[in-house]
């Protein structure tokens, strides 16, 4: 017990637990960077890219630390690279360390819900600033156990630097131990030392990992609390995307101006000869139509028509097959001639054509206050200072009565209100036309008219164009312009609600909205 | 938001620079030259101060001794100050050092590391008992210094009744340190024993000699067998549990390893050698550090071809 004591304050052993320190950071580091390039490069869809980083990881994954560090310190130096034994360890650690770190990124990324990405690309978002600011923030959360745990590995595998000559805590233990004969006391106190050390490390990643817990972040506050609102809930809705021209027609005219001015509006967004396919699979064969400027259209059908895939083909979420599709002259996604454009170009060209979109299971970034997720599109698409989005955020919050709800995470958040905040976060970048892929599918009974009565709002008092999925008949009926009934990826009949949903000509239109009408009623 | 998660970022990231500014300025390995002169006499002998002007590319530097530092009496870290090494090798090397007019830095690996870091340059020359044979001399010139006598290791009691290198080890289990000479004598034997229908001579291998001596004291392996001082100096070390069985003579000698083919410090090595022998200096190191059984031998060559 004595000289175990003795040796656990010894100086020389002292002093081998920061050679062990160095090592261990010049391998964490140095993996952790690699790391990241390599799981960049595994993710590239060049392949070439992906195919050199899975070379790398099976080399250096596939091969003994022990023997990777005696080629850096013996064999390197044939062709001229001589590091010191420090610096050899530093390396071969790295190296090592990079291949296991790439996979914790990769799965990292991987683990972020694609929903986060679609939505991410949606509002507009260049790639870069979508890994940086959406995938990322939620990817390295996931991975910071994983990250910590491999700390604790390089510290360990440290030791093996022992071999080629690195003072470390080991080498010095068993230098001790063959000049002295004591054994166990020494292997016990470099034991305890190192058990120090790594429970260090864990101390830190619980600390990271706490102060990165998102479950604590309502809690916390983040920032100032909104201004309450006064206002009511839905009912006060001001009209920020301007247009009101289709309802001041309607207010002079009557009722049935609506119609007409829709009619002679111009056309917003023209959709001709549509097809696409998913492996074998055709989703769509020949989708053609027009909406005018201001129009409400409703996309009615069964599910599988391919009411949700014509609208990710739209904004460019997936890419056409054949045909053409154009906002007022943008065709998303590709030049004049139809050749395919890079992501960051597509993304500027959604801003361009100002087309938003909502999605089904709403996709608010999960790692974002509401007032945050409306503020993503101002701040990183349109460049507004932090504060300024901020406000016209939560200017956005009220109009969809949530402004009492501006600090809360998306999961303290009832799916009424996660949608709510997803139209708020669609309307932030004063779209000219808005997507909606079956905004309340997801939504329990009672929360379904929380969310139609703000798409309501937006089509009779802003009179924005909007194109809907939506199996929700009687909201069709009242807020459409036109229903477009599809099946099988064809468009068998559209027309005024009241002769689509009345008067299908089509039997399969007539079964379909007999069963919806069963279960409606 | 990105504040919250950047701040423990760039604390790690700082831990991480401070950590290797630290390496940058760092202290690296134990360096033991000492400054006074251990071996006055030697060095201002008019042999010595011939070869510092013959070798003008010696004196005044420092050279690389690569060790394994786990034999006691030979090359082990000092107990009373584990920053330097001490020993009968350590002293050789610090003599001819002086002889020579450089300064010696040591480079502590595992015993089959020894010749590949002279071989890549991080080291200048090996003194750390290592034998020289032919096999060695392959990636390596040897300038010995010494006659091998080895002994066997063994429990104390010896009770599986050793010889030494014979049919006695069949059925038994050496403990050896990997890339030892006595690895291929001792499954030399055992095929021996297994052409005579008899158990095989196991081995275990290890990396450094206190891992051995730890094998037999858990009753892992039966024999240790290598230079008979470092034997007797574990047997002095724990009389009670360890014991010598007997002396095997093998057909080689200790020496001092330099570069392949490199003449100017190969010769100057040699006579640096000759002048510590001819002064008396490496009989006084012997009984220095207790190495009674030692056989200094004149300065050899043993070389690939």
């Amino acid at each position: 017990m004595e000289s175990f004591l003795h040796y656990l304050s010894m100086p020389y052993l002292l002093d081998g637990i920061l050679i062990t320190l160095q090592a261990t950071a010049l391998g964490f580091f140095g993996g952790f960077a690699l790391g990241l390039l390599l799981a960049g490069m595994a993710l590239s869809r060049n392949r070439v890219v992906s195919g050199v980083a899975r070379t790398y990881s099976v080399i250096f994954r596939g091969t003994p630390l022990v023997l990777q560090l005696v080629f850096v310190f013996t064999a390197l130096p044939h062709v001229g690279v001589v590091l010191s034994p420090i610096m050899a360890a530093g390396v071969a650690l790295a190296a090592n360390e990079a291949t296991f770190f790439a996979e914790i990124f990769r799965s990292a990324v991987l683990g972020v819900d694609k929903g986060q990405t679609d939505a991410a690309r949606a509002v507009g978002l260049r790639p870069r600033t979508v890994l940086r600011r959406i995938i990322g923030p939620q990817a390295a959360r996931a991975a910071i156990p994983a990250i910590g745990s491999e700390a604790v590995s390089t510290m360990k595998n440290s030791a093996l630097a022992s071999i080629i000559a690195v003072p470390e805590l080991t080498l010095r233990s068993n230098q001790l131990a063959s000049a002295t004969f004591d054994y166990f006391s020494i292997f016990f106190a470099s034991g305890v030392m190192y058990l120090v050390l790594t429970g260090a490390i864990t101390g830190l990643q619980l600390t990271i990992e706490r102060a990165l817990d998102l479950s604590r972040v309502g809690r916390r506050g983040r920032g100032r609390p909104a201004v309450p609102s006064t206002v009511n809930e839905v009912s006060v809705i001001e009209t920020p995307v301007a247009t009101k021209e289709l309802t001041a027609t309607r207010n002079v005219n009557g009722v049935v101006s609506r119609a007409e001015a829709v009619g002679r509006a111009r056309v917003a967004l023209s959709i001709s000869d549509v097809h696409k396919a998913f492996a074998d699979h055709e989703v769509l064969r020949g989708i053609d139509l027009e909406i005018r400027k201001g129009e409400v259209v409703a996309l009615l059908g069964p599910s599988g028509s391919g009411k949700s895939t014509l609208l990710r083909l739209i904004n460019h979420l997936e890419t056409l097959d054949t045909g053409k599709i154009s906002f007022d002259g943008i065709e998303v996604g590709y030049r004049d001639a139809g050749v395919p454009l890079p992501e960051r170009e597509v993304a500027r060209q959604r801003v361009d054509a100002g087309v938003g979109m909502v999605f089904q299971h709403f996709n608010l970034f999960g790692h974002l206050t509401a007032r945050e997720n409306v503020a993503v599109p101002l701040r990183w698409v349109h460049r507004v200072p932090k504060d300024e989005a901020l406000a016209a955020a939560d200017h956005l919050l009220g109009r969809v009565g949530l402004s009492g709800r501006a600090h809360a995470l998306p999961r303290q958040l009832s799916g009424g209100q996660q949608q709510r905040v997803g139209i708020a976060r669609a309307l932030a970048g004063r779209p000219q036309v808005l997507l909606l892929d079956e905004p309340t599918s997801a939504l329990d009974p009672e929360l379904v008219q929380e969310v139609l009565e703000v798409v309501r709002s937006l089509a009779v008092d802003d009179g924005l164009t909007m194109l809907i999925a939506t199996h929700q008949l009687g909201f069709a009926r009242e807020v459409a312009d036109r229903v477009v009934f599809m099946a099988d990826g064809t468009v068998l009949e559209q027309g005024p609600p009241q002769q689509v949903l009345d008067t299908p000509k089509h039997p399969t239109a007539v079964r379909f909205l007999r069963a919806v009408h069963t279960v409606e009623v | 938001m990105l504040n919250r998660l950047l701040r423990p970022a760039a604390l790690l990231a700082s831990a991480g620079a401070i950590t290797l500014l630290a390496t940058a300025c760092g202290s690296g390995s134990p360096a033991t030259s000492g400054n006074a002169p251990a071996y006055a006499a030697l060095a201002s002998s008019p042999t010595c101060s011939q070869l510092r002007t013959q070798n003008p590319d010696l004196a005044g530097k420092t050279l690389t001794n690569a060790i394994n530092p786990h034999t006691p009496g030979y090359e082990s870290i000092s107990v009373s100050d584990p920053t330097k090494y001490e020993g009968f090798d350590i002293d050789l090397g610090e003599a001819i050092g002086e002889c020579l007019g450089f300064k010696v830095n040591y480079l502590p690996v595992a015993f089959d590391a020894l010749l590949p870091t002279l071989q890549s340059g991080q080291a200048n020359f090996i003194i750390s008992d290592i034998y020289a044979t032919k096999e060695r001399a392959a990636s390596a010139d040897f300038i010995t210094y010494s006659k091998v006598n080895d002994g066997v290791l063994v429990a104390a009691g010896n009770p599986k009744k050793l010889t030494g290198i014979d049919d006695s080890l069949c059925g038994t289990t050496s403990a050896l340190n990997k890339g030892f000479v006595e690895v291929p004598l001792v499954e030399a034997q055992s095929a021996k024993c297994q052409a005579a229908g008899k158990p095989p001579a196991q081995t275990a291998l290890f990396d450094n000699n206190a891992d051995c001596v730890q094998a037999i004291l858990s009753g892992r392996a039966d024999a240790y067998i290598n230079d008979v001082n470092t034997v007797a100096r574990f047997v002095k070390d724990q009389p009670d549990k360890l014991a010598r069985a007997t002396a095997v003579t093998l057909p080689y000698s200790i020496g001092i390893g330099v570069p392949k083919g490199q003449l100017p410090i190969r010769n100057a090595f040699t006579a640096a050698l000759t002048e510590v022998q001819k002064s008396g200096l490496q009989t006084q190191l012997s009984q220095k550090w207790s190495l009674d059984e030692s056989a200094i031998e004149a300065p050899s060559l043993v070389t690939a071809s």
